[in-house]
């Protein structure tokens, strides 16, 4: 009952004093009165929420591509998997030992480290009924946690700032990355995307002297008023479902136009101030958890950051792609992990990978594979249930379906863990149905 | 104009509307009639020798080999640079407008990267086997674009033997250019691997070749059809799938109105497109001419997509495109790198270009169509200060930017109104709200004269606006 107070206490503190202050320039005087006076009410309990460390965090990783999952965690001593990996199979050993049957891939040195201390959860054979093998809609159903057969238009992080988030703040989502995501698809418009805090702003052409205004960015930001703002004035317009859900493409891009100036600077001072304290690997991803811790340390009021690496679709020359690819994936994760714990916010932050589907059982000529579907996911976090989960899906053919693995467990099972377990909501208005929650801790 | 071409100044505007719908649709559609004698980059032939440079590369002793492979690389960047700019330039100065903007489709729609193929001169290839056959018959361009090298490496087709059939090409032929999901089975994608084996690149000639031996001549079920069927048999029989045409006028709708066609209209459009015999240049007329396209609800609804913007920018600003390396920085933070789509669905396009980061870009990127300020071209286009300082070197000087005495007449200059309503009436084609009318006459006034250093922030606002995002 301690986690709903807090959640109150956040959501009072997003209509006053993030949304009062980072509005203050967007909104007539009148307006930012109103602010000041809701924020000296509810100084109390803003200050707890201002310290950035209350609620739990989400950062989703999608794998993009199709991760070889066989070749990630790795059933070394069977002889299927020897039979129907020639070339391409590892061997016992150089894979990185979790028993006497399964091993992570050499380049996940990173994971191996975390799961060692309790820090790893590794849930085996995830997938779901009737697998589709097209990259966009394997995609498109993890991302909207739909059946195979049914299409979605949002998305199930979407779906939990509709039903979960509630007069939150836009950067209650925050995607890092130029393309939004279709997991944040939602009614409510939430989340935010950018790639890069410096250019995260509307840089004025003017260069204006000390004490003098600058018009043109007083212009632009009339300009970029949302109708609603000014006409009705109430608070819950701006942070809240102002915009009909299917509105006209414009209305969309005036929402979008405000959500900008709202997060820019909040999220430009966030990345300014805080410091990195661990070194990363310099590549997209690294680059891409970098910038999500230091907007955890700053304390922006985000429940689930979403960041991606892509390059998994290893149709050929598999070994030095996934290899690359895999070890970038552990070292930027255990920076990441190091750089929380140095900042103490690891207790609040899980990391949940993700693919679109694993690959098929049996390598091909070219040194590849292609589209399968059961593949591992992983969990991160030190208050998460750790170690291997779930049950491997046998290789034996007569098991496999068309040449892929079978799921043992469904992804929206992880996911309903993740949202009842770790965001504290109910999952079943998230999912659509009730699926039987995953013990994530 | 702005939908089937990259827009225009309002005098070219006023010259097509003065033509007639029918005429001006003619004009735009029947394209080939217009000479154009744009010259090909010089190295966009094929390079007999490169078989053998790439093998003397990787037989080279190791600290050679590196710095060998290293020069092979700048050279393919350095002309994939220049490819963009080449194609760039067609857009906004080439006299054929709907060509351009149907190879732009068919990148999209084909979705081949440079960054698999890592040869400048096949995705040149590629790009004028979309120009050449984009109004033409779509069985033809279908089964080209299938033979087309860099496809060939795109979808590991090149790999693909009659021992193990890679299913890549196989499947996204169905599923992303001709089908859709939904229309084809697990097991067609299987046999129509089968069927496509034989279809290879050769090397050294830098072209398809059919190769017999590798050819899987045995018996397939494709769509419920047995036969001996080889890649062009396939292609044949995917074409002639009723929801082939459904499909590709959907697609083509989708690109040119803004908006998926309802059920109904994409039904008459793929039966118009099954009279025509496939041929994209009289479906595209008729859709053109049709009521339907010139819908209400369509009008000033579509987001331009990061090309249309920079292309339709600089074609309304009437002001000559950045350097390349600047106009390839700027669609890439925009969402659209040329020769380089996300992955083999394509760009999104519609409301996916839009987020807070690419909408804010967009503002800022504006600044450097309007201004070409050498500072603000190197800052934004640079990763790291030492970048910033060497562009602001290589920069220095560049005239540039918007002539305001170009594009507005005096009269026009005249007061902060009549500039105001031409200003509207060139980016906008509409009108602005009255609030935000208002804060630009604020802006105007906070500056007393109308010189060119206001009117070019005025124009940079207008284009900071959601209205100017659409077309």
């Amino acid at each position: 009952m301690k986690k709903e107070i807090t959640l109150q206490t956040r959501r009072a503190f997003l209509r006053t004093t993030v949304l009062g202050g980072a509005l203050s320039w967007t909104v007539p005087a009148f307006l930012s009165n109103t602010f000041s006076l809701l924020q000296a009410a509810a100084a109390d309990s803003a200050t707890q929420v201002a310290t950035g460390r209350d609620s739990t965090i989400l950062v989703v990783i999608q794998m993009a591509g199709g991760n070889d999952g066989l070749n990630t965690v790795v059933p070394f001593d069977n002889d299927h998997y020897r039979r129907a990996r020639p070339k391409i199979g590892i061997s016992n050993s150089q894979v990185l030992k979790l028993n006497d049957q399964l091993g992570l891939h050499p380049a996940l040195g990173g994971f191996k480290a975390m799961f060692d201390a309790g820090e790893l959860s590794i849930i085996q054979g995830i997938g779901y009924p009737n697998p589709n093998r097209s990259h966009f809609r394997s995609t498109e159903i993890w991302q909207t946690a739909s059946d195979s057969e049914r299409f979605e238009k949002h998305g199930w992080i979407g779906r939990y700032f509709d039903n979960a988030c509630d007069g939150a703040d836009p950067t209650v989502g925050v995607n890092i990355g130029r393309q939004m995501p279709q997991a944040f698809a939602s009614k409510s418009l939430k989340g935010v995307s950018l790639d890069n805090p410096r250019n995260y702003r509307f840089i004025s052409s003017e260069r204006p002297m000390a004490g003098e205004a600058d018009m043109m960015e007083q212009s632009f930001r009339g300009l970029n008023e949302a109708e609603d703002v000014n006409a009705g004035g109430s608070i819950g317009a701006i942070g809240g479902p102002a915009i009909r859900p299917g509105g006209s493409p414009l209305e969309f891009l005036e929402r979008t136009a405000l959500d900008a100036q709202v997060s820019s600077e909040k999220i430009r001072a966030l990345a300014d101030r805080v410091e990195n304290r661990a070194v990363y690997p310099s590549s997209q991803l690294g680059n891409s958890l970098k910038l999500v811790a230091k907007l955890i340390g700053g304390g922006l009021p985000t429940r689930i950051f979403y960041a991606s690496q892509g390059g998994y679709d290893t149709h050929s020359g598999q070994l030095g792609a996934q290899d690359r690819l895999l070890r970038d994936l552990g070292d930027s994760v255990k920076a990441f992990a190091d750089d929380l714990k140095a900042q103490g916010n690891m207790d609040r932050v899980m990391v949940m990978t993700f693919s679109e589907f694993g690959r098929r059982v049996a390598e091909n000529a070219n040194g590849g594979t292609d589209h399968g579907a059961a593949a591992p996911m992983f969990i991160v976090g030190n208050r998460i249930k750790a170690g291997l989960q779930g049950t491997y899906p046998s290789l034996a053919p007569e098991d496999l379906f068309q040449g892929d693995l079978r799921h043992t467990v469904d992804f929206r099972s992880v996911y309903a863990g993740v949202l009842e377990q770790w965001l504290r909501t109910k999952s079943e208005p998230i999912l659509g149905r009730k699926f039987a929650a995953f013990e994530v801790l | 104009m702005n939908r089937a071409g990259f827009g225009g100044t309002p005098a070219e505007i006023q010259k097509l509307v003065e033509s007639g719908l029918e005429k001006a649709v003619s004009q735009f559609v029947f394209f080939e009639r217009i000479p154009d004698s744009t010259p090909a980059p010089d190295w966009a032939r094929p390079d007999p020798d490169r078989l053998k440079k790439l093998a003397a590369i990787r037989q080279a002793p190791e600290p050679e080999r590196r710095e060998l492979q290293r020069q092979e690389q700048e050279l393919q960047r350095q002309r994939l640079l220049e490819l963009r700019g080449w194609w760039l330039q067609r857009m906004v100065r080439g006299p054929r407008p709907l060509q351009e903007k149907l190879t732009l489709f068919w990148h999209g729609h084909f979705a081949t990267s440079f960054e698999k193929v890592r040869d400048a001169y096949y995705m040149w290839r590629q790009n004028e086997l979309f120009r050449r056959l984009a109004g033409g018959n779509w069985l033809q361009l279908l089964t080209e674009a299938g033979k087309d090298p860099a496809m060939l490496i795109w979808l590991d087709q090149a790999q693909s033997r009659k021992q193990k059939p890679n299913e890549n090409f196989a499947r996204e032929v169905m599923e992303l250019f001709a089908l859709g999901e939904g229309h084809y089975t697990e097991m067609d994608v299987t046999e129509a691997a089968r069927a496509l084996t034989g279809w290879a690149l050769d090397r050294e000639n830098q072209k398809f070749v059919y190769r017999p031996r590798i050819h899987d001549a045995g018996e397939k079920t494709i769509f419920g059809k047995t036969g001996n069927f080889d890649g062009d048999d396939l292609i044949r029989m995917i074409v002639e799938q009723p929801q082939a045409a459904v499909f590709i006028t959907g697609k083509l709708w989708n690109f040119f109105a803004g908006e998926p066609p309802s059920r109904e209209l994409n039904t008459a459009l793929a039966e118009e497109f099954r009279r025509g015999g496939n041929n994209l240049q009289s479906f595209l007329k008729t859709m053109f001419l049709s009521e339907a396209f010139y819908a209400s609800s369509l009008i000033r609804s579509q987001v331009k997509s990061p090309v249309q913007w920079l292309v339709g920018s600089v074609r309304m600003l009437e002001c000559d495109l950045p350097p390349t390396p600047v106009c390839v920085n700027l669609l890439r933070t925009l969402g659209q790198n040329l020769f380089a789509p996300p992955n083999v669905k394509g760009w999104d396009g519609g409301l996916a270009w839009i987020n807070t980061n690419t909408l804010l870009a967009r503002y800022n990127e504006a600044e450097v169509l309007v201004e070409a300020d050498s500072a603000v071209l190197a800052a934004i286009a640079a990763r790291t200060p030492a970048q910033a300082r060497r562009a602001q070197r290589r920069l220095r000087g560049r005239p540039g930017g918007v002539n305001v005495e170009k594009i507005l007449t005096t009269e026009e200059r005249a007061d902060k109104d009549t500039l105001l309503a031409a200003l509207e009436k060139r980016l906008l084609q509409g009108k602005l709200k009255d609030k935000q009318r208002e804060s630009l006459r604020d802006y105007l006034k906070s500056k007393g004269d109308l010189d060119e250093s206001e009117i070019r922030g005025a124009l940079r606002l207008i284009m900071s606006t959601p209205e100017f995002q659409l077309s």
